[in-house]
């Protein structure tokens, strides 16, 4: 118990480190909002004006106490650029991304789990050489350029899924799907090196182990024996390792929305820097480096739950 | 199949000149009577951003907009200004007392009718610096703005500005909003043009749709649906596959090849836009104007165009709307002369390797990526060492635009034909858009006393000194217009009302869709 | 397993050996103007005699650009690398060796840092430093250090429990030189490994922020911004993507197939 304590108490602390470190950030980004907004038309006595109404002059403490303060109040502020309130478009593009950061860890481990299953069981045979060099091929080259090739074959050349765009799920579910299959399947052959390496040493491991001797003596077809006991005993560990990929998807997601056009964390994120939207840019990399944050501490939860000797640490 | 054999020919007519409001299209529009219905489906090339159309100064959120809001003045198709929520208007011979008349009977998308008091409301809005409007300065010299009755508009200036009018006509400084309307304009614009706006998803959609009472008639599609795509390729397959009705600004290498497709119509027109190299009258190298004559020289600009815009657009020595009055037809590109360019910054104290010069290019413009790739091989020829920062549009804006901290750069302009607008702002020591520190007396003496040269011609006759002023010195270099593009759909019907005058903005009020 | 290994290292040595050696002799034997030379004539012409793999847009040949841009992509994912190392390494030996607070406040501030994905703290420095090859550097050497720190402050605890660590301490040698002697050569070999991934990483990291416009600046010939170039020309000139993608893959896949085997005979805690 005292474990989950310490550790909820140093999430608070991080939490507030990550204020911290996303608001120094942002002001010590060049360029302004206010030139954002007038473009050409901008001179001094308007961009002075636009600013003083934006309060950009504030002295910078005030500026991070009111940020906090009206984050922990639920007054997220507004976007300068695209004048809507923080919270509802966050709220929008927290949707689209948790649909490609779902649906590309659902690829990523149905492709991984059998992939490194298979190359366990015939260690060191041709299969553990050819699943492992798959495993490769997929993080050897930058998710943007499996984007591009995405495009290239199943938009263009197929036709079968959307080049570009985000639709609602709320508004149609399976269009929705189709619209974040292409980016999330390129970023899921990403993850799936990482991830099959990891199924494939967890397996061997355990395939190693007593209980499974024990079952083979027993009769049990072979079929059973791995998918059954071996895989049901991997399968917390390699999930594990999936939840700390988050992190790393994050980081891709921005990227990859841009690529499709996929209006999500990353797309807004991205916009966001390029326009110096200081509020938009302080609440979307918050949002970002928490949500990766407490996913970390979820997962480590889960951890402890699962396998006690962690605690001795 | 005629129809589109009809607009392949007049395309490539609009490759070399203007096209706006030829009364060939109009004939052969007669023949098909318009519907009513539908809604079009437009791949927009940008991301809309301030839906307040006096805080954006973007041409993206102002193409829209364009569609939501009416103006008290306008322009023809020769860019004239003409009434348009303003029956007619009269200017007072001393130039100081603008009288406007206002249509009658004309609404508002919340249902109340526009009254002289809407017209104050949003002009002291505009010129209000709290508001932040872009175009605030077009109202600096207004004195009043009084109402004597309903649809009487008074405008009283403090000293001349000749320009007024026609300032009114652009950038939204003249729409009218309905009073008291500022404070959702951002959320919810709202205006008495033809179509309503009904929502924006970030990034993703803005949905207009028709507004049945609209002054002028409703529009025949039910509305508008501007999707935005800002990859060019992927815009461009959207249109393939169908997905779409409508794109604009086709990718500039793939033009030619969609108007030798029967299956899309292409309609492309001159000129969307000038554009300009820079160089920063501030860094000492450049105040000599052997240097930047020198410059100039270096570069082969028709070669550069075909390299940058892919043929897309057409050379030219000023900036002067190509059909305008004011246009010095007497003026020609220098030439490329690697050898005289070589020898003449040798003469200005720069020998061959000594010139190491920084060239600022914006991610948002991608041809000036490649225009400045292009460049870097020829000034290496000549020995100056060219190196290219990519900026991204906040960066530029506040680098090149506000803080001149650059050596080289350049830039595009999209609706300055105006030659007031264009020259007293580009090239006026004072000037507004005068981010290079040009200061020449010459052309700001030229540019006041055009201000104050009341016959048409005589002033058309300053404004060519000043663009000779400007080539003599080669204080920028003037490159090209280029041209505007929009594919379509054959259903899409009406597209040559689709382009404003100006070149930017569309509108689809005289759109429809055939079943 | 120990065959297999050998092969895969092989592959993985021939890889990327092939590619230093071309970093090396490329800008040697070609002279750097070749690699911006146009030809305005022969714009995205495919794979011929006259050129191997291709032109670009503006009609510059591929392969010469996508041999000398190994230089460069390399040089900017070494030494960034590089600095990640210099930044990371004393942090996390410190940290780990004496612990205590030191350590508690490294690792916490650490921590908050590997809450940012490392593209999008590249992606802001980048930002914030304005764009070019320098930058570009720094940006991913930054964003890498705290994952590198976190690593060496493992190891550093690891074997600042070891009994020879403890016996040094207890004659008396100072913290200094125990570090110096003791700790820097026993975690060294997780380091190795932990950089040449962190190469393949640093690669990919290069081409991601020369995707965006904040990474190489052009007409330079960086792999991430050939293919960020080729975006808009995929559809009718695929090999533009695909040359500058083949080298990149190639060059990933070598060093993590180097990577993995450095592991096995490094790492003593992997077999």
């Amino acid at each position: 118990m005292t474990y989950v304590l310490n550790r909820l108490l140093s999430v608070i602390l991080t939490l507030f480190l990550i204020t911290l470190i996303t608001f120094a950030i942002t002001n010590i980004l060049p360029g302004d909002v206010a030139m954002m907004i007038m473009g050409t038309q901008s001179n001094p006595e308007a961009l002075a004006g636009l600013r003083q109404s934006l309060g950009l002059n504030d002295p910078l403490l005030v500026q991070y106490g009111r940020w906090v303060g009206g984050m922990l109040t639920g007054d997220w502020g507004d976007s300068l650029i695209f004048k809507k309130p923080i919270a509802e478009l966050l709220s929008q593009k927290i949707v689209a991304s948790a649909i490609i950061v779902v649906m590309s860890m659902t690829i990523a481990l149905a492709l991984a789990i059998p992939l490194g299953v298979w190359a366990a069981v015939h260690r060191d045979k041709w299969q553990d050489t050819a699943s492992s060099s798959t495993a490769l091929l997929g993080v050897s080259l930058p998710d943007f350029f499996w984007g591009i090739v995405m495009i290239l074959v199943f938009a263009r050349w197929l036709g079968w899924f959307p080049s570009s765009g985000f639709v609602d799920p709320s508004e149609n579910f399976v269009r929705a799907l189709r619209h974040a299959f292409l980016p999330s399947l390129a970023l899921g052959l990403g993850l799936m090196a990482h991830l099959t390496r990891m199924t494939r040493s967890t397996m061997i491991g355990i395939l190693g182990q007593e209980f499974i001797r024990v079952a083979r003596a027993k009769g049990l077809s072979e079929r059973t024996v791995i998918w059954r006991y071996a895989l049901a005993n991997a399968i917390g560990p390699v999930i594990t390792i999936a939840g700390l990929q988050i992190g790393y998807l994050f980081g891709s997601i921005i990227v990859m929305e841009t690529l499709f056009n996929y209006t999500g964390m990353g797309w807004l994120t991205y916009q966001a820097l390029l326009n110096r939207d200081m509020p938009l840019i302080q609440a979307s990399v918050f949002v970002i480096a928490a949500v990766v944050m407490l996913t970390n501490l979820v997962v480590d939860l889960l951890y402890v739950a699962i396998d006690p000797r962690i605690r001795l640490d | 199949m005629k129809r589109r054999d009809f607009l392949r020919n007049s395309t490539a007519i609009m490759g070399t000149m203007a096209i706006f409001g030829t009364a060939i299209p109009q004939a052969v529009l007669a023949q098909e009577t318009p519907v009513t219905g539908g809604t079009l489906i437009w791949g927009h090339s940008e991301t809309t951003q301030n839906l307040d159309i006096h805080q954006t100064g973007t041409a993206s959120s102002s193409r829209v907009l364009q569609n939501v809001h009416s103006s008290l003045v306008t322009v023809d198709a020769d860019l004239n200004v003409i009434p348009d929520l303003a029956e007619s208007f009269e200017v007072s011979t001393d130039g100081l007392t603008y009288t406007f008349k206002l249509r009658p009977g004309v609404t508002f998308h919340n249902g109340a009718a526009m009254t002289s008091a809407d017209v104050k409301y949003s002009f002291e809005r505009c010129k209000d610096p709290a508001t932040g409007a872009v175009n605030f300065e077009v109202f600096n010299n207004v004195a009043s703005i009084d109402t004597p009755d309903d649809l009487t508009v008074v405008i009283t200036m403090s000293s001349i500005n000749a320009p007024f009018l026609s300032r009114l006509a652009e950038n939204g400084a003249g729409a009218i909003m309905p009073v008291e309307s500022g404070p959702t304009q951002g959320t919810n614009p709202m205006g008495a043009g033809p179509f309503k706006f009904v929502r924006y998803e970030v990034g993703t959609v803005v949905e207009l749709a028709r507004f049945d009472d609209y002054w002028n008639g409703p529009a025949f599609l039910d509305g508008v649906l501007a999707r935005e795509i800002t990859e060019p390729t992927t815009r461009l397959t959207g249109l393939r596959t169908g997905e779409l009705h409508m794109i604009n600004d086709i990718p500039l290498d793939r033009v030619s090849e969609l108007q030798g497709d029967a299956s899309l119509q292409v309609k492309t027109w001159f000129p969307l836009n000038f554009d300009f190299i820079n160089m920063n009258h501030t860094y000492p190298p450049f105040q000599d104007a052997r240097v930047r004559v020198a410059f100039d020289m270096i570069i082969d600009k028709e070669a550069l165009m075909q390299g940058a815009l892919w043929g897309q657009g057409a050379t030219s020595p000023s900036a002067s709307f190509p059909t305008g009055a004011a246009f010095n037809k007497s003026l020609v590109q220098r030439p490329q002369d690697i050898e005289g360019a070589k020898a003449l910054l040798a003469e200005a104290g720069h020998p061959e390797g000594s010139l190491n010069i920084v060239f600022k290019a914006t991610t948002n413009y991608p041809y000036h990526i490649e225009t400045a790739q292009i460049l870097v091989e020829w000034f290496r020829m000549a020995g100056v060492n060219l190196t290219i920062e990519q900026l991204t549009w906040a960066d530029w804006l506040s680098q090149c635009w506000v803080d001149k901290d650059y050596q080289m750069t350049m830039m595009n302009f999209f609706t300055l034909w105006e030659s007031d607008f264009l020259y007293y702002s580009v090239w006026n020591s004072k000037g507004a858009y005068n981010y290079r520190a040009i200061n020449d007396p010459i052309i700001d003496q030229l540019t006041e006393q055009a201000r104050i040269t009341v016959d048409n011609a005589a002033r058309a006759d300053v404004y060519k000194q000043v663009q000779q002023q400007i080539w003599d010195q080669s204080h920028d270099i003037i490159l090209w217009f280029r041209n505007g593009t929009i594919g379509a759909q054959p259903s899409v019907k009406g597209l040559d009302s689709v382009v404003h005058p100006n070149g930017s903005n569309l509108n689809f009020h005289k759109v429809w869709l055939a079943a | 397993m120990k065959r297999f290994l050998s092969v895969k290292g092989l592959i993985g040595l021939i890889l990327v050996g092939s590619m230093v050696l071309i970093g090396i002799f490329a800008p040697i034997l070609i002279p750097p103007e070749a690699g911006t030379a146009m030809d305005m004539t022969s714009r995205l012409s495919p794979p011929s005699w006259a050129h191997p793999f291709g032109t670009d847009q503006l009609g510059r040949d591929l392969m010469v650009r996508v041999l000398l841009g190994t230089r460069l992509s390399l040089e900017i994912a070494v030494t960034a690398v590089m600095m990640s190392i210099l930044i990371g390494l004393p942090l996390g030996m410190v940290s780990g060796y004496f612990g205590g607070i030191t350590d508690n406040v490294l690792m916490r501030l650490v921590d908050t840092l590997l809450a940012f994905p490392a593209l999008l703290l590249a992606l802001t420095i980048s930002a914030i430093l304005g764009p070019n090859l320098q930058n570009t550097i720094i940006a991913i050497g930054v964003a890498f250090t705290p994952f590198l720190a976190r690593i060496v402050r493992g190891e550093a605890l690891r074997v600042a429990q070891m009994p020879y660590v403890e016996a040094a301490r207890a004659s008396g040698t100072t913290d200094m030189m125990i570090l110096w002697r003791h700790i820097l050569p026993n975690i060294l070999p997780a380091v190795i490994v932990q950089a040449t991934i962190s190469i393949a990483f640093a690669i990919l990291a290069e081409a991601g922020l020369s995707f965006l416009g904040l990474g190489t600046q052009p007409p330079a010939a960086s792999w991430g911004l050939m293919i960020q170039a080729s975006r808009d020309f995929l559809d009718r000139a695929p090999w533009t993507a695909l040359v500058p993608g083949i080298a990149v893959a190639l060059t990933v896949l070598g060093l993590n197939m180097f990577g993995d085997v450095l592991r096995d005979i490094l790492d003593p805690r992997s077999k």
